[in-house]
């Protein structure tokens, strides 16, 4: 590649994180702002809000609320969809394109649609709202998502392969869990992190199937109605460190688990 | 038989199984064990409910912090609280969980109650188990929008209005006492509003009855009237900058001064004003709407006496109305609540008495047929 | 003991340790489960239904029974009931669609904004995926998408409010441009398609770049030296090596975008104009409202979902065809 090409991809780059993290930045600011509302020009700064969220075991109780359904949801649905992408992909059979269809189904769906006839659906199986009918319908919600990614990689494993393993006497549960698993688990983890941030974000259906103990998004959005204000952007930041560092102490930890190997 | 087994370099190959299982297990038992640390606190709030709960619906900051704390410590019942950010939404939920709701109180609107009783979502409000009633001012607490079948639906807590609201730097207060200035070229493209609220006040300004009460015999004419006012905001709308639906919107455009002045509720308007923005809000001489959030306790409630034990107390004393109002920015409905305010937030909830006599309230009667015209009404004018 | 034996003879990547041997080689030949296995794989057909029962209970009961009860809601003409009245059938719902513009008119747009956003997304992203699996250190390249990732934790309401902070009259940009001297009055970036458009980006954008990069990643080198050697030019190589190889990473990059920015409603309906109304605000509006528009409402998502589904099934079949055409 010329040097010239490869500048400018490299400015494309760095203009793309410039443009995912302004936005960050202004967030974390305003955070600071001495003031109940948001914006420029900022003419006094505190760290009231800060004080005020540390203060209030309330909000660090709705962030591990939402970190804990996010997790569960999350193993359910990379479970289901990892099974169903597996069949998806595996031989032809007859009314292969509508399990496709229903597999994809819940992502068309509009969230308040999708969230509203969880309820019902909910009521009438005798579901009781809550954190259990919460990380239900986030995990019905992110199964297509699995699907889709797990089935991209999965169609690249050279069938050989599988074959090869058959050859030399793996039953099909075995070269199922030696050989393709660990093919996918890259694509594991792409739609792991997908779910977990599709159910951390998510408002719609943590708010119609929730109890009285709001998650994070419906604690925002409610917040939201006397106004978006620095306390808001000062919780965005916090669940944010707070997410980053768990997300770095993950990476280090996944680095020194492959230094296992060698 | 040797096999050619090559599965690529995948970024994270084989593991040392051994040392990696127990590194896995130390990584879940601190996880689970840091979970349930950070959340027992909530387990143990739970159990000690003695006196029983009571579950209640409202938005952000309608029951004071203070208020609650008090409450539950005086009478041992534990409020739990669900905040909700629209009519809406409080009436899909409701809808959904028929016949037996989780819910003892609500914040309905006035003007919606119908909605609500017809779907026979609502008990009636026996106002004889309040003590505290006739603390409410009574231009609230007997007006005739708030009876319904000789019932009482509600209990008024917060008022509010549809007003003229303008950045004072930029606007006049002259250009703001009428809704014209909302359209006119000075200000192309400086101004936001909502469009269903508008439709009503466009029927004002056109002479008509925005309640729409006056037709109730007369579809026709009432199709007529929404048309009109159709067309007057379509032919309109290449002067306006925003279609907006939530005070946090309207907040945020003009501490942005993306907007010069806008139709918005007196409640984000005034909470503008008292946090030292250069705003004003006027009811403009043309006339204008005001509506009434009040607490009801929904037909069926699980703890029916505790939610009669909570409105009794929430009643209890103007300084619970002032603190109402401070934090949402609407007007108390308690007798003497404006006693116990600040300057500033006397003024910004607080209005001229000629402005106040433009004012109406938004009455239920006709709402059916009403909103029958104006939802599509408001969709054609979206979609132009 | 074949299995051991000839596991032991495997080149690296498979058995890494002794341990792990040994645990596959027990379970192998470990009683139970293999009368299990015999079991199972008594027939291909019987490793199907084992395969395919658990997958197919839980499509129907948890993708396809929600749907179910909304179909029909949409072919009530009142929900919720009032204890009294009387439920009838119609198709009311849906003849209400076609009927008027207002109504098709926003689908119609949904579907032209969300493809162009997803292109939009697919040309910003795949320059960035590019440059993520070739030019940065392997090692960084798991924390560089680790950083990437951060800003995605934040919820979509505060990092739309966070645009608007950008974009606003008063806004960073404006700020920004006015203190370099480029501009006297503020230019109105927000409440138009362009701001909507960013806004929209932004929150996707992660949902683009993940399928682009794990495709990419594992693009060998060679073929692109290969091909080099061979004479072709830059763009040649992109063209005919890279790109027909991206396909599949592409096809799930766009579908999964696609399938995100129809589904928006609180980003559109916060940045968007007076002209920009999407249709997850219009089906919103009718869950807004009192018991006789949610089978609209609900007809309306029925709608917009079998569209969206012929869509996307329609895209797959493409790319598959693109791929089938250019498998080397």
């Amino acid at each position: 590649m010329s040097r010239g090409n490869r500048i400018a991809l490299a400015c494309i780059y760095w203009a793309f994180v410039l443009y995912v993290f302004v936005p960050l930045i202004l967030m974390i600011l305003m955070g600071f702002k001495d003031s109940k509302f948001i914006g420029f020009p900022i003419r006094s700064w505190t760290l009231d809000w800060y004080t005020r969220i540390f203060s209030d075991a309330e909000v660090i109780q709705t962030f591990v609320y939402s970190v804990i359904i996010s997790v569960l949801s999350t193993l359910i649905s990379v479970a289901v969809g990892i099974w169903i992408a597996v069949l998806l992909e595996g031989r032809k059979f007859w009314g292969r394109a509508f399990i496709f269809g229903m597999m994809v189904l819940p992502a068309l769906v509009p969230g308040i649609i999708s969230a509203i006839a969880f309820r019902i659906y909910a009521r009438w199986l005798e579901i009781e709202p809550g954190m259990g009918a919460i990380i239900w319908s986030h995990a019905v919600h992110n199964v297509p998502f699995v699907s889709l990614v797990v089935m991209a990689r999965l169609s690249t494993l050279p069938k050989s392969q599988i074959e090869a393993a058959r050859d030399l006497g793996a039953d099909p549960l075995i070269a199922f869990l030696r050989i393709t698993l660990p093919y996918l688990v890259p694509a594991i983890l792409g739609a792991s992190v997908f779910c977990l941030l599709l159910s951390f974000d998510d408002f719609v259906r943590s708010f119609f199937l929730g109890g009285y103990e709001p998650t994070l998004p419906v604690l925002i959005f409610a917040m939201l109605r006397s106004g978006m204000s620095p306390e808001i952007n000062a919780i965005s930041t916090v669940a944010l460190v707070l997410t980053a560092a768990i997300g770095i102490w993950a990476e280090r930890f996944t680095r020194k688990a492959k230094k296992g190997l060698t | 038989m040797r096999g050619e087994l090559n599965i690529g370099n995948s970024q994270l190959g084989g593991y040392e199984m051994v040392d990696y299982k127990l590194n896995r297990r130390k990584f879940i038992g601190m996880t689970a064990l840091a979970g349930a640390a950070l959340a027992s606190p909530a387990y143990i709030r739970r159990a000690s409910a003695s006196g029983g709960e009571v579950n209640i619906w409202t938005y952000n900051d309608f029951v004071p912090q203070s208020f609650k704390k008090q409450f539950e410590a005086e009478t041992g019942i534990k409020i739990n609280i669900r905040l909700v950010d629209d009519q809406g939404k409080q009436f899909n939920l409701l809808a959904a969980e028929q016949p037996n709701p989780t819910v003892d109180i609500m914040t309905v609107a006035g003007h919606r109650f119908l909605q609500f009783i017809d779907n026979k979502l609502l008990a009636p409000l026996d106002t004889d188990r309040l003590t505290n009633w006739d603390k409410i001012n009574p231009t609230f607490s007997e007006s005739d929008w708030a009876t319904i079948n000789g019932e009482k639906w509600g209990a008024p807590i917060l008022s509010g209005m549809e007003v003229l609201a303008y950045n004072s730097e930029l606007v006049s207060m002259e250009e703001a006492l009428t809704w014209d200035t909302l359209f006119s070229e000075k200000y192309s493209g400086q101004t936001a509003y909502i469009i269903q609220d508008m439709m009503s006040i466009v029927m004002l300004m056109l002479g008509y009855d925005g309640n729409m009460v006056a037709y109730l015999n007369d579809p026709d004419k009432a199709a007529s009237i929404v048309e009109e006012a159709k067309q007057f905001l379509i032919q309109r709308k290449p002067l306006v900058r925003k279609y907006y639906d939530s005070g946090a919107e309207v907040q945020q455009m003009f501490v942005n001064q993306d907007i010069a002045l806008g139709h918005s509720w007196n409640g984000p308007a005034a909470a503008l004003i008292n946090d030292g923005f250069p705003l004003g809000m006027t009811i403009p001489r043309e006339g204008s709407y005001g509506f009434v959030y009040t607490y009801n306790i929904a037909n069926n409630a699980p703890n029916l006496d505790n939610a009669y034990t909570f409105l009794n107390a929430i009643l209890a004393s103007p300084e619970i109305g002032a603190s109402m109002t401070k934090a949402s920015g609407f007007i108390s409905t308690y007798k003497d609540a404006s006693k116990y305010l600040t300057d500033l937030e006397k003024r910004s909830t607080s209005f001229p008495e000629d402005q106040l006599a433009n004012l109406q309230f938004f009455r239920a009667e006709a709402n059916k047929m009403k909103y029958g015209l104006v939802d599509p009404a408001v969709e054609a004018v979206k979609a132009a | 003991m074949s299995n051991e034996a000839s596991a032991s003879n495997a080149p690296d990547g498979l058995a890494k340790t002794e341990g792990e041997r040994l645990f596959w080689g027990r379970l192998a030949n470990w009683g139970p489960y293999q009368t299990l296995m015999s079991v199972v794989t008594l027939s291909p057909r019987r490793q199907f239904f084992i395969l395919a029962t658990f997958p197919i209970l839980w499509l129907l009961t948890q993708h396809l029974g929600p749907m179910l009860q909304m179909l029909r809601v949409s072919l009530l003409d009142a929900y919720p009931i009032a204890p009294d009245v009387a439920q009838e059938f119609s198709l009311e719902s849906y003849f209400k669609f076609f009927g008027d513009r207002i109504f098709w008119m926003p689908l119609f747009r949904t579907l032209i904004f969300a493809a162009v956003f997803t292109l939009s997304t697919l040309l910003i992203t795949y320059p960035v995926a590019y440059f993520l699996a070739r030019h940065v250190s392997r090692k960084n390249q798991m924390l560089m998408l680790l950083i990437l990732l951060i800003p995605f934790w934040v919820g979509e309401i505060v990092r739309t409010y966070a645009i608007m902070i950008l974009l606003g009259n008063t806004g960073a940009l404006n700020l920004a441009l006015k203190w370099l001297g480029l501009i006297d009055r503020p230019i109105p970036f927000m409440y138009t398609s362009f701001s909507m458009g960013l806004g929209i980006v932004y929150l996707t954008a992660l949902y683009m770049l993940l399928p682009l990069y794990s495709a990419l990643e594992k693009l060998p080198k060679s073929y692109n030296e290969a091909a080099a050697d061979l004479g072709a030019g830059a763009w040649t190589r992109f063209r005919r090596v890279t790109l027909p190889l991206t396909i599949e990473g592409i096809s799930s990059g766009c579908t999964l975008v696609f399938l995100i920015s129809t589904g928006f409603y609180a980003t559109p309906v916060l940045l968007g104009g007076p002209s920009t109304t999407v249709f997850a605000e219009t089906i919103a509006g009718f869950f807004h409202v009192a018991g006789d528009e949610w089978p609209t409402g609900a007809a309306f998502a029925v709608i917009m979902f079998m569209v969206a589904l012929l869509i996307t099934g329609v895209f797959q079949r493409l790319m598959k065809s693109l791929r089938k055409g250019d498998s080397s």
